[in-house]
């Protein structure tokens, strides 16, 4: 049977969790490393290594490279491992300074002073973008089954209707309570980036209402391009879709919660690494 | 002798224990948390109402839990107060996560140390003799495995359900829900859970027999002495949604009752060099939060296959109990009250009226209160021009530190003679930690 194991480095254990709701890999794959769920306390030879979380501990430096000689495939899972996700908050220069002063109070282990992704540190073979990526993803890049499909975007997996009666004037933000069934949130004045977002987890958010964040990251379409491209092809959508003024949305794109997740692929970070490879992007 | 370290598995998040020992004495038992990513501030400048996506990141294990806290301290800075058909989903989206926790803690973290393997994944035997319990014989582990994440996925599922994204939910905002649940989704999930009940109680039996099986092998459940119990929920058919925040004496009287406004007042907080979570005190005293204070103060669980096991546990350990095992029979309490109560909810009808009322946000400061898994959780924001520019999260793991090491003091001197450390020392660590079901992500966070 073949092996893996699960690396958890900063990161908040939904990448993991998510794994165990995809439980049909207990009788074909042989998990011999996660800590989550099982006593062991080295990673062996194995033949996949999923790794969660970003770099943010000198431990995890430690044992993210330990780990990655002994793999013989890497993929990096959820938007932690590939762009330091949600701790990228912390890398606003006041908040750093914060939190550095913090930090050095304490011991053990070090913190680095900025969260790196996977990629920063080994070679990664595969991408699984999503906070978390969906157990049906999961399963698919622990078997690339020949059958799996899906939407290039979440708009194309989401069935929500985009209607040009609606015309919204202003973004109504994020937390405004009912929304209207069937009707595409943009139209409801939602900012919503479905439209460039990659698919496959299946619109889960956009379906009961809430606007899609971009967990996913870019579709293929724009992943190995500046995110600058991205950010433009949003503007487009509601160019044509609302009359909500250019500069409002520009504002809200670049907020924290979208920043979690929008651009982790292109330029991230500022780092100058050149962007993922879209055939090792799942 | 020297300083004696376990790392440790089969809980949530990067966690370690440190004991150290002279002579045969025990020094010091630390409980460490070696993670820290910094939430409290790195949150300061997201526009307030962002706060109910960004929070649960804290920790996919219990992000429902900071999920709904969030909107709660939300609309309690805006004055809001969402209609009755929201709180009946938001109190599904809270069982969905018991159901999960419980399941998970239950079967997948604790289970193996009564079979006495590494793990429910592996068949592998550690050194620890197996329990020779009948269920254990019975069915392979695989077999245990499958059917446990049968269960849990009900609760994940609920969760889907409930608050849409799986791990992350959505659905909830300040004024309510983002939308109800539909009759044919509302009887599909009952279905599900109605299959995951009959399963969650055989390896409930299974899991009690095998308990009783290693207090007899290991010669104690956890011989600490009593000490407060606090949590947010009133004393029969319990709401995780939670209200007031409840402390009980060591000897079962009720003490005091405050609101999360109060919290300060009662609750003090430390921080210590040597971990990256914090403990936290009821006027100087020791307290445990989470399933085992939940039970001692419940007088009634209100659905039946639960309030029978409600009443076998309190003739059999008494009210309050105080042994460190019975927090993890007291999980499997919660998980068959949580699938009865959940079928109960999804009987009526969630679509029929308004989800959500509207608001106008406004500046503030504000507390939100919810009864996670673990115990008590309060988030605490202070907002101006929309933005957060303080936010503090009480974390139930927090309350329970000083119990955890407590505990560990207890093991580590059963186990150390000046001669030497019995190797069972390694698996009461775990055991004991595990009773309290810490969660280092939310702790550090
Ligand atoms: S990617 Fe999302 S789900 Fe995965 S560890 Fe990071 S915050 Fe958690
Ligand atoms: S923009 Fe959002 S709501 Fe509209 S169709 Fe696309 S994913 Fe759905």
């Amino acid at each position: 049977m073949r092996q893996f194991a699960v690396l958890q480095l900063s990161g908040c254990a939904g990448c993991e969790v998510s794994l165990l709701n995809a439980e049909a890999w207990v009788d074909r794959y042989k998990l011999v490393y996660m800590p989550l769920v099982i006593s062991a306390y080295d990673v062996p030879e194995v033949d996949v290594l999923l790794v969660s979380g970003g770099v943010r501990t000198d431990e995890d430096l430690y044992n993210l490279r330990r780990a990655a000689r002994r793999a013989r495939q890497l993929v990096a899972v959820g938007t932690c491992a590939i762009s330091g996700g949600v701790a990228n908050l912390g890398d606003r220069d006041e908040v750093r300074e914060l939190f550095l002063a913090e930090a050095e109070r304490r011991h053990l282990p070090r913190l680095l002073p900025r969260i790196r992704p996977v990629d920063a540190v080994v070679t990664v073979d595969r991408y699984l973008p999503g906070c978390p990526p969906t157990p049906e993803l999961f399963m698919a890049v622990l078997f690339t089954p020949t059958d799996f499909k899906v939407g290039k975007t979440v708009c194309r997996e989401c069935g929500r209707k985009k209607r040009r009666d609606m015309r919204p004037t202003h973004l109504i933000g994020f937390e405004q309570g009912e929304v209207l069934p069937d009707v595409c949130l943009i139209n409801q004045g939602y900012l919503c980036v479905g439209s460039s977002t990659r698919g496959g987890c299946r619109a889960l958010c956009t379906r009961p209402g809430h606007p899609c964040v971009g967990c996913r990251g870019p579709s293929d379409t724009f992943i190995d391009k500046l995110s600058s491209e991205w950010f433009t092809s949003i503007q487009r959508v509601f160019a044509a879709m609302t009359d909500i003024p250019a500069e409002e949305i520009e504002t809200a794109l670049r907020s924290p919660q979208l920043a979690l997740f929008l651009f982790q692929f292109s330029d991230y970070a500022g780092t100058g690494r050149p962007p993922r490879p879209k055939e090792k992007v799942l | 002798m020297p300083t004696l370290i376990f790392p440790l598995s089969r809980i949530e998040g990067h966690a370690q224990v440190v004991i150290e020992v002279q002579g045969g004495e025990v020094i010091s038992a630390h409980f460490q948390a070696i993670e820290f990513r910094g939430f409290e501030y790195f949150v300061q400048g997201a526009p307030a109402e962002q706060m109910p996506v960004i929070v649960p990141r804290i920790c996919g294990v219990c992000s429902t839990a900071h999920h709904v806290a969030a909107v709660k301290t939300l609309e309690d800075v805006y004055g809001v107060t969402p209609p009755p058909l929201a709180l009946k989903i938001r109190e599904l989206l809270l069982l969905g996560q018991i159901i999960q926790n419980q399941a998970t803690s239950l079967f997948i973290f604790t289970m193996p140390d009564r079979l006495g393997v590494a793990s429910l994944f592996q068949a592998t035997s550690s050194t620890s003799p197996s329990t020779g319990s009948g269920c254990a014989s019975e069915q392979a582990n695989a077999e245990i495995a499958m059917r446990a994440l049968q269960v849990r996925k009900a609760g994940t599922d609920l969760i889907t359900t409930a608050g849409g994204q799986f791990i992350h939910p959505i659905k909830a905002v300040v004024g309510g829900v983002t939308s109800g649940i539909g009759p044919e989704e509302a009887t599909a999930m009952r279905t599900e859970l109605s299959e995951a009940l009959p399963i969650a109680c055989e390896l409930f039996d299974c899991y009690w027999e095998m308990s009783l099986a290693m207090g007899e092998r290991i010669g104690t459940w956890g011989d600490d002495a009593p000490a407060c119990y606090i949590t947010a929920i009133a004393d029969r058919r319990p709401n995780y949604y939670g209200d007031v925040i409840h402390v009980m004496c060591p000897d079962g009287v009720a003490r005091a009752s405050f609101s999360a406004h109060d919290f300060r007042v009662h609750l003090t907080y430390q921080e210590t060099d040597y971990s990256y979570a914090g403990q936290t005190s009821y006027e100087g005293e020791v307290m445990r939060a989470n399933s085992l204070a939940r039970v001692n103060m419940a007088r009634r669980m209100g659905t039946p296959r639960a309030d029978e096991y409600l009443t076998r546990f309190h003739e059999a350990f008494g009210q309050p109990a105080h042994a460190i095992m019975l927090f993890d029979l007291a999980r499997g309490i919660e998980l068959v009250y949580a699938l009865e109560r959940a079928m109960e909810i999804l009987a009526e009808p969630l679509d029929h009226e308004d989800t959500a009322v509207p608001h106008t946000p406004r500046d503030g400061e504000g507390y939100g209160l919810v009864e996670a898994p673990r115990g008590p959780l309060i988030h605490h924001y202070r907002i101006e021009n929309g933005l957060i520019v303080q936010a503090e999260f009480i974390i139930p793991t927090v309350h329970n530190a000083l119990a955890i090491e407590r505990a560990l003091r207890v093991a580590a001197e059963r186990y150390i003679t000046a001669e030497r450390v019995d190797m069972e020392l390694e698996h009461a660590v775990g055991r004991v930690v595990r009773a309290f079901d810490p969660c280092i992500a939310c702790a550090t966070h």
